[in-house]
């Protein structure tokens, strides 16, 4: 169980972001190079892009992916049903990484199988605390799939 | 609808009784009349026939005195003259007799009554002839012939007795015959008479029933005819017509209007179904077929039908006709019907479905433009702000005090922006058509609506005082807004110097003039009041304060978009219900909002 096992990865955590905007890009960069975490930053600009990177042979599966709902050419949506449909990428965290939090988007990303849902801080220091805590969750209650009261989390 | 005729059906079927009734009783008097005067002539027939016999039995007697009296003239005188009446005596008696006999052949007493006269006759005849013999000849003796004479007046006293015997048989067989008519016709009479008054009564009664039946003829008739007026200006007016499809002779009438209908006077064609298909659109004329063999093989509702009509003008007309089958009285199947121009309608209903579908994109439009302008404007909203957070941190030390100004300004303004982008995004989602009603607790969304308010409530130090409030069937998340709307517009607008207290009540009320378009019904609600002791307003304001983007004061002072209170409204309107505000300037404003039960 990789997720499990992010708390006590030796190497760097593995992060990968699927964003179509480059502000967004640059800001989750900036917050990852701030944070005292070892982590490694892989960046994607939208969905088609982001089940090609996944799908490479021998390519380096991310622990947690950070994913965008509103993407031109393939959406977070479809992404995320893909990546749950896919046996050998049914591990990765999924933290769904968006600017709205309406009731219907938290709803249909829970019932279609992500990990967490953040909502985009519009404060850089509270970027930088939920990205934290994001990477220091204790994955073990998120992803049994049945924790709905925690499944938004806040700073 | 044929039943209608049936007390008229009972009339003629009692006239029918009373007319039959009527022939029997003539008939019987008429029977009985005839056998009155055939008894009458019976009987007078009898007398007469009573009265020959006896008078031919008179008649002998006379004879026999005829000859006896000449005979005592002769002996008296010699004078042959006297024996003229004898010398035909013997054929005279015959004569009579024969008479007699034939008179009395079926009565075998009298023939036998005859035969002893015939005897005594004979013998008083003989008599005479020897009286007569003794005087003419020579031996006169006195004593003979006197001997002779009474002998012979002896003789005619018997026959006088057998003949008064006779007669009197015939007057006692006449009188028994005599009683036996009386007897039977005694009572005719009175019968007759009774029976020819019942039967006056009876044509009387019936005269006044035909009387009284014609009247009521007369009345439905004109009631007939006034309906039928009726009927024809309602069809002119409403545009309608009615027309009758009589199977079994496959007559199809129609209603003047029909004839209006298709552009023609009334009555200007000979009406019949072939004629009128022909005004019909030919590609619908199968639909009007095949409903008619609906209505006849299945005859369970009215079938109803659309169709076009090219009237006489050419001008193409929508119909709608409906139909069913009747049987009446006679067993016929008839098919009646309506036939309606509904043109207008049918303009009107397409015009109204184009406009409706416009509206509904346009709807649609608006709020997928109103969602994702909301959206899409917070997205570098956010960038910025996120952008000034990190030169806030890390580059102010580097900044002029003019600059960090400018700064807090551009901050202020923009956190402005993303009040208001939220505040109408929250607004069309409350516009937005998903509603699903629950049954909830208010306390659970008033004590959610207190945590999402926590900050505000501890930075001003208020008090929200709540009643317990009711279960009710409602939209949660909308209600839970609502009270973070106005406890928040409580906490905005209280009064500096004064802690917030907030008080919420909450009771039934029954509005009976409510804009109800339904008279007299009582409308329940729960009024949840809403009271704070803040800045309060202007009672003239109570309306315009829940009118989008109105506001009541400069933005410097109080922030807001201008939405709060529309959202409340829209909120409460989505719930059937209404909300109203009471202020006292400086003294604080209340909010009702009145929740159908």
């Amino acid at each position: 169980m990789l997720p499990n096992s992010i708390n006590m990865q030796k190497g760097p955590i593995q992060v990968l972001l699927a964003d179509d905007d480059e502000d967004d890009r640059l800001l989750f960069q900036d917050a990852f190079k701030e944070i005292k975490l070892k982590t490694e930053v892989q960046l994607v600009y939208d969905g088609v892009e982001l089940m090609e990177y996944l799908s490479q042979e021998g390519a380096m599966k991310p622990h947690v992916l950070f994913l965008d709902l509103n993407m031109p050419r393939k959406n977070g949506m479809d992404c995320l049903d893909e990546i749950r449909l896919d046996e050998s990428l049914k591990d990765i965290a999924v933290v769904i990484y968006s600017t709205s939090a309406s009731d219907e988007d938290i709803e249909e990303t829970f019932v279609r199988g992500a990990n967490v849902y953040i909502r985009k801080p519009n404060n850089f220091n509270e970027l930088k605390k939920i990205l934290e805590k994001v990477i220091t969750i204790n994955w073990q209650y998120h992803t049994s799939g049945l924790n709905k009261e925690n499944f938004l989390l806040s700073f | 609808m044929f039943n209608k005729y049936k007390p008229i059906f009972n009339s003629s079927f009692f006239l029918s009784i009373v007319f039959v009734s009527a022939l029997f009783i003539l008939i019987f008097i008429s029977g009985v009349s005839y056998r009155y005067t055939t008894s009458l002539t019976d009987s007078s027939a009898l007398m007469v026939h009573s009265y020959k016999i006896r008078s031919e039995l008179e008649q002998l007697v006379t004879i026999l005195k005829d000859a006896e009296s000449g005979h005592r003239g002769f002996i008296l005188t010699r004078d042959s003259l006297f024996l003229h009446p004898s010398l035909s005596i013997r054929e005279k008696i015959n004569k009579a007799f024969t008479t007699l006999r034939e008179l009395t052949k079926n009565n075998f007493q009298q023939q036998k009554n005859l035969d002893s006269l015939n005897t005594l006759i004979n013998l008083r005849i003989a008599i005479l002839y020897n009286t007569l013999n003794i005087s003419t000849s020579g031996a006169y003796n006195q004593d003979q012939i006197s001997q002779s004479l009474v002998r012979g007046e002896q003789q005619t006293m018997l026959v006088r007795e057998q003949v008064n015997d006779m007669i009197d048989f015939e007057l006692m067989y006449l009188k028994v015959h005599q009683d036996l008519f009386e007897h039977e016709i005694s009572l005719s009479p009175l019968y007759t008479l009774l029976l020819l008054l019942f039967s006056l009564l009876v044509f009387i009664f019936a005269y006044f029933k035909i009387n009284k039946d014609i009247k009521k003829l007369k009345n439905s008739n004109e009631e007939l005819s006034i309906a039928y007026e009726a009927i024809n200006h309602a069809e002119e007016i409403g545009e309608f017509s009615s027309w009758q499809w009589h199977l079994d002779s496959n007559e199809f009438k129609y209603s003047d209007n029909q004839y209006r209908l298709l552009g023609h006077e009334p009555r200007s064609f000979e009406s019949s179904l072939h004629k009128f298909l022909e005004f019909v659109h030919p590609q619908d004329r199968h639909i009007l077929l095949e409903s008619g063999d609906r209505i006849i093989n299945e005859r369970v509702e009215p079938t109803t039908v659309f169709f076009r009509v090219i009237r006489k003008d050419g001008q193409l007309r929508y119909f709608k006709s409906i139909g069913k089958l009747f049987t009446d009285a006679g067993q016929n199947k008839i098919i009646i019907g309506i036939h309606w121009d509904i043109t207008e309608q049918h303009l009107n209903r397409i015009s109204l479905e184009e406009r409706n579908k416009e509206l509904e994109q346009s709807n649609a439009e608006l709020a997928t433009f109103n969602h994702i302008a909301s959206h899409d404007l917070q997205e570098p909203l956010r960038i910025i702000q996120t952008y000034i957070s990190r030169i806030s941190e890390k580059e102010i030390v580097n900044m002029s005090k003019t600059t960090i100004g400018y700064f807090g300004r551009i901050q202020a303004s923009i956190e402005r922006i993303r009040i208001l982008i939220n505040d109408l995004l929250l607004y069309s989602r409350t516009n937005k058509g998903e509603r699903n009603f629950e049954l909830i607790d208010l306390n659970v969304l008033l004590e959610n609506a207190k945590v999402e308010l926590m900050q505000s409530l501890e930075d001003k130090n208020a008090i929200v005082q709540a009643d317990p409030l009711p279960q009710m069937n409602v939209i949660p998340f909308q209600i839970q807004q609502l009270f973070i709307n106005l406890i928040g517009n409580s906490l905005k607008f209280s009064k500096a110097g004064r802690y917030p207290v907030i008080r919420i009540t909450c009771e039934e009320v029954v509005n009976k003039n409510n804009n109800s378009e339904v008279v007299n019904t009582e409308n329940r609600y729960n009024r949840i009041s809403i009271q704070d002791n803040g800045i309060g307003f202007d009672q003239q304001y109570a309306e315009t304060i829940f009118v989008l983007f109105r506001r009541l004061h400069m933005k410097n002072d109080y922030p807001g978009s201008g939405i709060g209170l529309s959202i409340c409204k829209k909120i409460v309107e989505n719930h059937g219900g209404y909300i109203t505000a009471r202020g006292i300037p400086d003294i604080g404003a209340t909010f009702d909002i009145f929740l159908p039960i």
